[in-house]
């Protein structure tokens, strides 16, 4: 029974909650828009690397490094879709 | 065919190695979809005319039960593929069912979500921002309920054919499109919702 339960994606798991209750802290008490957007933004990121890492295996073959410039450039392009789009038509720059 | 019994079931193969790289650039491709829904979210939130904004509209508790449910769920794919790889089937499907009854009991209370907005006045055609709203949830509510049956199908195979270089295969990309459908779903509730009721 415990071999099914590696420690790596348990751990994996109990830190995304941690995270989930970490960004939570953003409704549940009164924080600047600015703080709060920080706690977010560093949650967030840090839990999709953590699935990527984790969870979807993405450093375990030969074809490692072509799928980490896979996700780099997806999300390159990603961040410039939203932070463009905010900047120009939101922003107002 | 050639096969590589030092490397776990699901890259034993050529051709396997290049289905889940060929699957690692279709998701590249995914990340940019959502990316011009977020773009197009936050460009119309304030956008609301004569409907209601989101702080009006969001719930957290039924938003805290998905994150949750999926959450968990991204977990016990994981497990899932542990347990292929260690080759034990039953628990292998096992896991992989639960996967599946989380992603069904998410997909529950999005359906919930959905018909209370449309309750409180909340459509498509409402405003700007809940055209929006419902385009990237239901964008992702699809993939979701897409993941579903093509899970149900994989899980079928398994039944019947065991875990064989292609059935293992295909379990690994459906898991990396699981975790995927989370991560996208770890943005919309920090963004979406937690920003809205902040």
């Amino acid at each position: 029974m415990k071999e099914l339960f590696p420690l790596k994606q348990v751990m994996g798991f109990v830190f995304s909650l941690v995270l989930t209750a970490v960004a939570l802290l953003v409704y549940f008490t009164d924080m600047p828009f600015a703080v709060g957007m920080t706690i977010l933004l560093i949650t967030a990121f840090i839990q999709a690397g953590l699935q990527l890492i984790v969870f979807m295996h993405a450093g375990e073959t030969n074809d490692k490094n072509s799928i980490y410039t896979n996700v780099y450039y997806g999300l390159l392009i990603a961040l410039i879709t939203v932070f463009g789009t905010l900047l120009i038509l939101v922003w107002d720059m | 065919m050639k096969v590589d019994n030092s490397l776990p079931l699901e890259y034993s193969t050529e051709e396997n190695n290049l289905k889940i790289l060929g699957f690692w650039i279709f998701l590249g491709a995914e990340i940019m979809l959502f990316a011009t829904l977020f773009a197009a979210y936050f460009t119309l939130e304030n956008r609301i005319g004569n409907g209601p904004s989101g702080a009006e509209i969001f719930e957290i508790t039924p938003v805290l039960v998905e994150t949750f449910l999926l959450l968990s769920s991204s977990f016990t794919i994981g497990l899932a593929i542990h347990a292929m790889r260690l080759g034990k089937k039953k628990a292998m499907m096992t896991f992989f069912s639960i996967t599946l009854l989380l992603g069904a009991g998410f997909l529950g209370f999005e359906i919930y979500e959905f018909i209370h907005y449309v309750h409180v006045g909340a459509t498509l055609q409402t405003s700007a921002f809940t055209a929006a709203l419902l385009t990237t949830l239901g964008t992702h509510g699809l993939h979701v309920t897409l993941g579903l049956f093509w899970g149900l199908f994989i899980l079928m195979q398994i039944k019947k054919r065991g875990l064989t270089p292609e059935t293992a295969n295909k379990s690994f990309i459906f898991s990396l499109y699981w975790h995927f459908l989370d991560i996208v779903w770890i943005f919309i509730f920090s963004f979406i919702y937690l920003k809205g009721m902040m």
